[in-house]
């Protein structure tokens, strides 16, 4: 069972604003973003002695820990830069800074990731562009595949197969999200979505419609850790990784398994034994939700409910806030923004600490965070615990 | 859509996938098996994804297989160029060999597929190159 080390904490999060942001690139949001972690705990720039970070996906860079390092002014004795997929990118990060902090490669290290993703691209262009070998120029662009909305819509028609799902079910999930991100100040949707509006958006990859399809966002999110003792001696509030694990079981959606062979559940089982709780003891769950479908599948892998039960437990009201555990009180990267799952982590540590304001769930104690990269290809699950 | 009207963006061949590409030209969906497992998989690769083998071989599939998943896709990721492609349906496909793999349909008008339904291999040149698609 992985175990994580209870000596290394979050002490700090930041994000930037979310949106377009013309004129920042990558070097700049992820500045911004670990600007903010740092002052959110009280540090400094000469504090940071380890970076770990994403190379933009949108703009390829080689050496871009170092070079934000140096944006930064800083120089660390312990430097990385990590792409696993999706929101299991910032969970390994916050792995390897724990490690790297436990081993004594550092006593301060950020985890950042940020990008220019929407001002970046080309006026017209649809979807998100990723080079991928195995999953690009070979064996889906001459089929009429490229990039990851096809892919996820035929994992959605699969689901729907299995499971008898309706365009309702799918619905929920991005209303639910939407109506979350209604309480978040920096959220990129701000008007409510009704079942109406979601039957009226139009199809893009069936049967996935656009409400289905998270945003494309520039912005950047940061976490800050350090050891135990000296987040004590900084007498900030700080939380607790409990557990992290991951599974791969493909890459592309060429090589896709059936759904229930996905590794999430697997990495989830992991997660949950190390934590020494499940999904019915966490009071906010925050899930990868790249698309409707991801949040149906996950909340299924995870133990919350049945096998094609998420719709009915969307709609009964569980996953909203009030209900059994929320999902996404931030409005997830379905309403609020997609930076990469970084996010997800940033509302992890907010919410169990009690600074999510307006959108704070009372007594929130344990929170689990999934993720997934590619077409549920690489999983992961975090738990974290307030202290 | 008829046949000589498809659109693609033609595969960067490597080191390993020449012999499946030549197949398609020939009208021949070839896949590789395993000597020692004695499974079929794609795509080409240098070892069998199953055991680890380098001892495999190329064999002629039956071209046939059956629906696994598929969408009809309504907008453009290729830009403006491939409007008159849409809307076009790929499908993830499980041969009768019994590898998965991902594809596109030609449908006659009126056709609409489902999960379960057989298919069978056509090749449809697009510039010059067969390229292996699939019909109900």
């Amino acid at each position: 069972m992985p175990s994580v080390s209870d000596e290394v904490v979050i002490v700090g999060i930041g994000e930037t604003q979310v949106g377009k942001l013309p004129g920042y690139h990558s070097v700049q949001l992820q500045a911004w973003a670990v600007q903010n972690a740092l002052a959110d705990c009280g540090l400094r720039t000469k504090d940071l002695d380890g970076l770990i970070n994403l190379d933009p996906y949108v703009t390829p860079n080689s050496m871009f820990s170092s070079t934000v390092a140096e944006y930064l002014g800083i120089k660390p004795r312990f430097l990385s830069t990590i792409d696993v997929g999706g929101t299991v990118t910032a969970m390994t990060m916050l792995q390897q800074a724990i490690w790297a902090i436990e081993s004594g490669h550092c006593e301060i290290a950020a985890c950042v990731y940020g990008e220019n993703s929407l001002s970046v691209r080309s006026t017209g262009a649809h979807g998100l562009d990723m080079k991928n070998l195995l999953g690009g120029e070979e064996w889906e662009d001459p089929f009429g595949v490229h990039g990851l909305l096809t892919p996820y819509a035929l994992v959605a028609q699969r689901y729907r197969h299995l499971y008898d799902a309706t365009d309702e079910d799918f619905a929920e999930v991005a209303i639910v999200t939407r109506r979350h991100a209604l309480n978040n100040d920096n959220a990129q949707m701000k008007k409510k979505m009704t079942l109406e509006d979601y039957m009226a958006s139009r199809m893009i990859s069936s049967p996935l419609r656009l409400l289905d399809c998270c945003l494309i966002s520039d912005g950047g999110g940061a976490v800050v850790l350090t050891t135990r003792d000296r987040a004590e001696k900084m007498g900030c509030r700080y939380v607790r990784v409990c557990s992290m694990a991951m599974r791969s079981t493909h890459n592309s959606i060429v090589q896709l398994p059936d759904i229930e062979n996905f590794g999430l559940a697997d990495a989830a089982q992991d997660a949950f034994d190390a934590a020494g709780f499940d999904a019915s003891e966490t009071q906010v769950a925050l899930l990868h939700d790249a698309f409707t479908i991801s949040v149906l599948i996950t909340l299924e892998a995870l133990g919350f409910c049945e096998p094609g039960q998420a719709g009915q437990y969307m709609r009964n009201g569980h996953a909203s806030m009030g209900g059994r555990c929320p999902v996404n009180p931030h409005g997830g990267l379905l309403s609020q923004a997609h930076i990469g799952g970084m996010l997800h982590i940033t509302e992890a540590v907010h919410q169990l600490r009690g600074t999510a304001g307006r959108r704070q769930i009372s007594g929130a104690r344990r929170a689990v965070v999934s993720g997934n990269g590619g077409v549920f290809s690489v999983c992961g699950v975090m738990t974290l615990e307030a202290t | 859509m008829r046949a000589n009207n498809f659109k693609a963006i033609l595969p960067t061949l490597s080191v390993d996938s020449i012999p499946f590409w030549e197949g398609c030209d020939k009208e021949s969906l070839l896949l590789q098996c395993c000597n020692e497992c004695d499974k079929y998989f794609y795509y080409a690769r240098r070892l069998c994804p199953h055991c680890g083998s380098q001892n495999m071989v190329w064999k002629v599939s039956t071209g046939e297989g059956k629906i696994f998943s598929f969408s009809e896709v309504c907008i453009s990721f290729f830009g403006p160029l491939w409007d008159d492609q849409l809307p076009y349906t790929v499908a993830l496909i499980d041969l009768q060999e019994g590898p998965r793999m991902l594809s596109r349909l030609v449908l006659e008008p009126g056709q609409q597929p489902k999960i379960g339904d057989r298919v069978d291999v056509i090749f449809v040149e697009v510039q010059g190159k067969k390229l292996p698609f699939f019909k109900l």
